[in-house]
């Protein structure tokens, strides 16, 4: 705003031949009002920023390193709590199931669910057949409670599904979830078939906006099908997808996996994430003496994923098949 | 003539050939494989809510027979029992948690929203450093993982005595990080700066241009954004848990039913009624408004 001002009044200084009497002041009057109408907007957004997102940030850190005493009110500084962490997640069965669960959950979700949901945006943003209702379909799920979700999926592999297989084969079959053989495919499954939402609605949207005619000389080259979808749309929304792909790995550790929405406060062994695990001790927690290790582990947690989201996104901008990104 | 038509006909094969190569009928099979094993739960969970439980003990995949209209038992019948100091024990009723989710979402949609536009607004169109510096900002904190904050953000709200209260949600979710800022960066960015310049000719201050010029611009994409938020409130049941316990939600019904001691009511049949309380409201939204809900959002990338 300011800038198109000044320009203005070196437009008119250049009419004129020299400086308009009120010109100055006038731009003053102006800026000031931008700087109040600029602070006072952006007084709330900073403030609320520090307070719930800076300080409870550097708070979590520093509980790691506190014990608290409830009765005295009064807290001690240690390392003991961020070593018992490392203890914890480095040698109690426990806690290293923890983490291979969390990595399988992430590696088959993203693996399998980002290229099914790229696919999924190709075939409805070329507005074939029943693309409209694949489109909403697709959304559906975004839209529908986790909880709700859950219920409903839970009881339909365990009651409906083993009826069904009984009325079509005559064979009796146990409940998905109730099987610990099917339990684990289950619940991914489950973490594919309901996060395809937002992630598919931006990858569509963004492969309708490419430009029609680069699709025409594409396909005048003999490019369709898979190569159109390979060489063509994913190319054109490559930073749709990067994006998407940075933030699942910014969230590898604070994604429960929908496993809370199924198993509420106790969860079969082999099956709780870092993320299941975070929520759960935090709902848990009856003072603020038991955050320490919460946070201690969580500030583990951080030391992993900071290095490995910065390393995919350097990673990925390297990799980057569009002009900008070769840059 | 009967050249013609074979011309035709055969031009219409061809196209149809170039639009349905093996590529597209695979991924049309594996999408219609999708919409059945999505459509089929909902639909079974929709007929078990209709059911009475000795007819969804025998009859667990047909048509419910007789009819029964469990959404009525479950509204009266159900409640959270809970425990305030001060207050004691007392029931909270599913009437009670609809007006606590309404409460919560539309306030938390409201903070949340009008937060998020405002500081996009002043990002995108005051060209100063502190926009910069708010813009990437949000990028920053997008991908930056900071793992185990959920117990400080507890703490942080327990020491500002705004935890346990509908409002110090509304409070707590009045920030502008996260990807519908993004969202409305671009959309800002795309309105020309000549309206804006007109009105400071004609004297309307920066408040006048931002409420009565730039808002009913992007009016489309705030309702999008806010649609977009109300579902994600109003589906919402973990944040509710932790941080607002003493008001209940009514997808946090949802999941206290799974713990209910009333016989009745842990019924499949209950549970499903139950279920579609909370999904049954927000389907009609979406299906009035699902156009606009899904063909407003668009993302670039978060190079930078």
């Amino acid at each position: 705003m300011e800038s198109i001002d000044l320009t203005r009044e070196k437009e008119r200084e250049e009419e004129t031949g020299a400086p308009e009497g009120g010109a100055k002041k006038r731009r003053k009057k102006f800026s000031q009002d931008d700087t109040i109408f600029y602070y006072a907007v952006l007084a709330w957004p900073i403030l609320q920023f520090i307070v719930f997102y800076v300080l409870t940030r550097v708070n979590a850190v520093l509980y790691s390193f506190q014990t608290y005493d409830v009765l005295t009110n009064t807290v001690t500084w240690t390392f003991s709590h961020v070593e018992n962490a490392f203890r914890l997640m480095t040698s109690e069965l426990e806690y290293t199931s923890m983490m291979g669960a969390t990595l399988k959950f992430f590696v088959l979700t993203v693996g399998i669910g980002t290229p099914l949901g790229l696919l999924f945006a190709y075939y409805v943003s070329k507005k074939m057949f029943a693309s409209g209702a694949f489109r909403v379909l697709l959304f559906l799920p975004s839209i529908i409670s986790a909880i709700v979700m859950a219920t409903i999926y839970q009881f339909f592999v365990e009651r409906a599904l083993p009826e069904i297989v009984y009325q079509i084969f005559n064979v009796r079959i146990k409940g998905l979830m109730e099987n610990p053989d099917t339990r684990f495919g289950t619940l991914v499954f489950y973490n594919i078939w309901v996060g395809f939402g937002v992630n598919v609605l931006m990858y569509t949207n963004a492969m309708s906006g490419i430009s029609s005619e680069v699709i025409e000389s594409a396909r005048l080259d003999g490019a369709t099908g898979i190569r159109e979808f390979w060489f063509i749309s994913l190319p054109l929304i490559y930073p749709t997808v990067t994006t998407f792909l940075i933030t699942s790995f910014a969230t590898l550790f604070t994604n429960q996996f929908n496993i809370y929405s199924f198993y509420g406060g106790s969860v079969p062994a082999g099956i709780g994430t870092f993320g299941y695990y975070l929520f759960n001790a935090t709902e848990q927690a009856s003072s603020r003496a038991e955050y320490s290790i919460i946070s201690a582990i969580g500030l583990l947690l951080t030391c992993i994923a900071l290095p490995l989201t910065l390393f995919v996104r350097w990673l990925l901008n390297k990799f980057d098949p569009t002009e900008d990104g070769a840059q | 003539m009967k050249s013609f038509f074979k011309k035709i006909f055969a031009r219409k094969s061809d196209r149809l050939a170039r639009r349905f190569g093996p590529f597209t009928v695979i991924l049309l099979v594996f999408l219609i494989v999708y919409a059945v094993s999505l459509v089929a739960p909902l639909l079974w969970a929709f007929l078990t809510a209709s059911k009475l439980n000795d007819d969804f003990r025998s009859n667990i995949l047909g048509l419910p027979d007789p009819f029964a209209w469990n959404y009525t038992y479950v509204f009266e019948r159900f409640y959270i029992v809970l425990t305030k100091p001060g207050i004691g024990t007392y029931r909270v009723t599913v009437l009670r948690m609809f007006l606590n989710t309404i409460l919560y979402a539309l306030g938390c949609t409201l903070t949340n929203s009008i937060t998020l536009c405002a500081t996009a607004y002043c990002c995108a169109k005051f060209k100063r450093k502190l926009s910069s510096i708010l813009y990437t900002t949000v990028l920053v904190t997008m991908i930056l993982p900071v793992v185990g904050s959920m117990p400080a953000e507890v703490q942080m709200a327990k020491t500002l005595g705004i935890y346990d209260h509908i409002w110090g949600l509304w409070i707590m979710k009045a920030n502008f990080t996260g990807m519908y800022f993004l969202v409305f960066h671009a959309g800002f960015r795309g309105i020309p700066t000549t309206y804006s310049e007109a009105a400071k000719i004609d004297g309307a201050n920066n408040f006048y241009i931002f409420v009565k010029i730039m808002l009913p611009l992007i009016k489309t994409l705030f309702f999008t954004i806010c649609l977009v938020s109300f579902i994600s409130f109003w589906n919402d049941y973990q944040v509710p848990l932790l941080y607002m316990p003493s008001y209940p939600t009514i997808a946090r019904g949802v999941y206290e039913m799974a713990s209910t001691s009333d016989n009745e009511l842990a019924t499949i049949p209950m549970r499903m009624a139950s279920t579609m309380l909370v999904f049954l409201p927000i389907f009609a939204v979406f299906l009035v408004f699902h156009k606009r809900l899904m063909g407003e959002l668009t993302l670039g990338g978060i190079k930078g």
